[in-house]
């Protein structure tokens, strides 16, 4: 089911970790690496930083993931290096200009790939409210969820009703194909979303009381140090600030 | 106790399909009393108001649903107006009839979950309740896992499961069966014998009524929004096959359809042959192995076989929506690539909401010609006795209505292979019997029609063979022309109702 954006079931390999510590670390990683900052000792600790998406992939036996990561991310580390300087002119540019997207940007991907790929619809749904969003927001998120892989299904469903009635692209009429696949499409969804909020109404969601949730979420020894390593990373930063001005 | 005082209900005129206006499941002056812990089986026709009766049980009319409303629906003696739904979904659980949208979460465990959550019952609780309903209702099998790898079968049974978490007294079914196999169905009975011991009341809407038997205590009869028959199980049960005809029911058991009036001969030497099959989806065993199978041309086939026995797929292989399907389709004269099988089948969804594209039904016919002539498309219309909504948007037509301009749009593109996937889930006997006349002039037109379904009625009004398929492979293949084959292809649906007989 690649169609789904959350996981809907349960994966109990490699280090568990609480969603909230997942996003912590989503952000620092997205914050340090993607935003770049590679002053002084921060060189260093972004390596730390880079090493925990590997470290969680190959623990949760996600090997695929895992080798794919050591190379783009370690080949554009090694090409930076020591390749670069060996090359000139717009080759140079090229390289310099790719390695350097790449570097930035694996780290976030592949920690926001293990997040979604380990963490079920509940979980996260479960952690938004620890984190007390109100009712107004984790409601409609969670529905999006749930909603999304069936959108897909419809669309996926509609491609095949008009490749079969030999409607396609290329026929001139680029507007009508964008209406042929638009209308159907809003008039299921709109049907599938209104059969859910009855479904939803009659168990009692949006009730006066406040919702429970079986998801068991909490801190341990794991979190803990996925925290510190994150709070190091601030702190580290701040140090580097302080100590330049 | 429910107890209804002179209940009339009518939907706001807008957001009724123009053809659906006049009955539009309205309801008309409904008084009625139902005990605790009996089972209701509410039937009649489509549009007499079945559903919107199971809507006034749980609360969804006033509290969801916009109209006129007079009289009071009470439960347990409280007016539903001065109830909340949140209140109401203490009493009532629900169960719909779509079971691809009605659950609120991705896993099996949290929906069963879901309730209690809502109720704001403590964690611990709510973890033991989910495992009693879980033995109670036979569900161990089913938890952790995801929704989306459910057949609908298990969705049903899921969904019946999370209104049971909430532990009510009544229980309201709109047509649960629609989408189920003969042996989920089985099942399913299964569950609701569970529910009845128990001692729950349980009112159900159902157009199927084989699987019921021995189930139900009451019938209310509704005809235009009338409550036009009360009867007890025994009264139910004595009704002439002619009288339940009469008044637009399904069968009461399987065995009494071997006397349904027979599909026209259409015997035909030339066939349809399908070589050296395989399919898989990525990443997943084999779901089709077809050393060699056939079916005769111009004629009427039905595939039947469990969920899950490969049967869509087939359906979709043949059609050649499948990329990575691996073998041959030819008829007499030439063997036919995945390309020209798109434009030699043309597929009826089970969902006809996904094919129709256009402004007008005649828009719809248009497109699907190769060059547009107006006059032939009237002539198709006129057939399917559409003519009169050439100009009506096909979104705003009925069911059966939607149906029979695809089929229109099929004749039109002159394809002589026309798929039907489950045309019949959920429709009433008449408005099946108005899709086998479908099915018969599509086959008696010359063009090969090829039939996915669970119902055997429907099966024995139009189709002349046969295919079982069972595992992706094909377990048999046979004319139902002659009493044999209609011996044997009844034996097959009632043979899951016996298996459930025994471990009772």
């Amino acid at each position: 089911m690649s169609r789904e954006l959350l996981a809907s079931q349960k994966n109990n390999r490699g280090i568990l970790l609480d969603p909230r510590t997942k996003l912590a670390v989503l952000i620092t990683i997205a914050v340090f690496i993607l935003g770049g900052s590679y002053e002084g000792i921060m060189q260093y600790y972004i390596i730390v930083l880079a090493a925990i998406p590997l470290l969680l992939l190959s623990t949760a036996r996600k090997w695929k993931g895992a080798v794919l990561y050591i190379l783009i991310f370690g080949g554009s580390l090694c090409l930076e290096m020591f390749g670069l300087s060996r090359l000139a002119g717009v080759a140079n540019y090229i390289a310099v200009a790719i390695v350097g997207i790449l570097l930035r940007f694996t780290p976030s991907v592949v920690m926001g790939y293990f997040v979604v790929t380990t963490t079920t619809v509940s979980e996260f749904v479960a952690a938004m409210e620890r984190l007390h969003l109100p009712q107004q927001i984790t409601i409609p998120m969670s529905v999006m969820f749930r909603f999304f892989p069936t959108v897909a299904e419809e669309w996926s469903a509609i491609g095949d009703a008009m490749r079969m009635r030999g409607v396609r692209f290329g026929g001139g009429k680029a507007g009508t194909i964008l209406e042929y696949r638009i209308v159907p499409m809003m008039i299921c969804s709109v049907k599938i979303g209104e059969e859910l909020s009855q479904a939803a109404l009659t168990r009692g969601l949006g009730g006066p009381v406040k919702r429970t949730n079986i998801c068991k979420l909490g801190f341990h020894v794991q979190d803990v140090i996925f925290l510190l390593i994150c709070l190091g990373a601030f702190a580290t930063q701040i140090y580097v600030l302080a100590a330049r001005g | 106790m429910i107890e209804c005082q002179d209940v009339s209900f009518s939907y706001p005129a807008s957001t009724l399909p123009e053809s659906e206006r006049q009955a539009g499941g309205a309801l008309k002056h409904i008084s009625c009393t139902i005990e605790d812990g009996s089972f209701v089986l509410l039937c009649g026709t489509s549009g007499c108001g079945k559903t919107t009766m199971t809507r006034l049980f749980n609360g969804l009319i006033p509290h969801y649903h916009e109209g006129t409303y007079t009289g009071s629906v009470y439960l347990d003696g409280k007016d539903t107006r001065d109830l909340s739904l949140f209140d109401i979904s203490l009493k009532v659980g629900s169960v719909f009839q779509n079971p691809r949208s009605q659950f609120f979460n991705v896993d099996t465990t949290s929906e069963l979950a879901f309730g209690p959550e809502n109720h704001g019952i403590a964690e611990d609780l709510v973890r033991d309740r989910v495992k009693r309903v879980a033995a109670q209702l036979k569900l161990e099998p089913l938890l952790d896992r995801s929704i989306f790898s459910l057949s609908g079968g298990e969705k049903q049974k899921i969904a019946c499961g999370s209104a049971a978490a909430i532990d009510p007294d009544i229980y309201v079914l709109d047509e649960p069966s629609s989408n189920l196999d003969a042996y989920a169905i089985a099942d399913f009975r299964q569950l609701l014998f569970t529910l009845k011991s128990q001692g729950k009341t349980i009112i159900i809407s159902e157009h199927r009524l084989y699987y019921l038997s021995g189930l139900f205590d009451r019938v209310l009869y509704l005809k235009d929004g009338e409550i036009e028959g009360d009867y007890t199980a025994k009264e139910f049960c004595g009704l002439s096959a002619r009288q339940r005809d009469d008044m637009g029911l399904r069968p009461l058991d399987l065995a009494g359809l071997s006397e349904v009036e027979g599909t026209p001969q259409r015997m035909n030497e030339a066939v349809w042959t399908i070589k050296n099959v395989s399919f898989a989806y990525k990443h997943e065993p084999e779901t089709l192995h077809i050393t060699e199978t056939s079916f005769p041309s111009g004629s009427a086939t039905a595939i039947i076989g469990h969920n899950g026995a490969g049967k869509s797929t087939f359906a979709r292989c043949l059609c050649g929506l499948e990329k990575h399907f691996k073998g041959t389709v030819q008829d007499q004269s030439k063997t036919y690539s995945r390309k020209e099988r798109l434009k030699l089948c043309y597929m009826v969804m089970q969902d006809v909401n996904h094919q129709l594209f256009t402004e007008s039904v005649l828009d719809e016919i248009l497109l699907s010609m190769g060059t547009e002539d107006k006059q032939r498309a009237r002539e198709i219309l006129q057939e399917m006795d559409l003519l009169p909504y050439e100009d009506c948007h096909p979104m705003g037509l009925s069911g059966g209505q939607k149906q029979r301009v695809a089929v229109a749009s099929a004749i039109a593109s002159e394809r002589p292979l026309i798929l039907f996937d489950e045309p019949t889930s959920g429709l009433d006997l008449f408005h099946m019997r108005q899709v086998a006349n479908v099915v018969n002039q599509v086959a008696n037109t010359g063009r090969t029609a090829l039939v996915v379904t669970h119902d055997p009625e429907f099966i024995l009004r139009c189709c002349n063979y046969v295919l079982h398929l069972e595992n992706g492979q094909i377990q048999e293949s046979y004319s139902i022309e002659d009493s044999d084959g209609r011996e044997r292809l009844l034996k097959f649906f009632l043979s899951d109702m016996k298996k459930e007989v025994s471990t009772e």
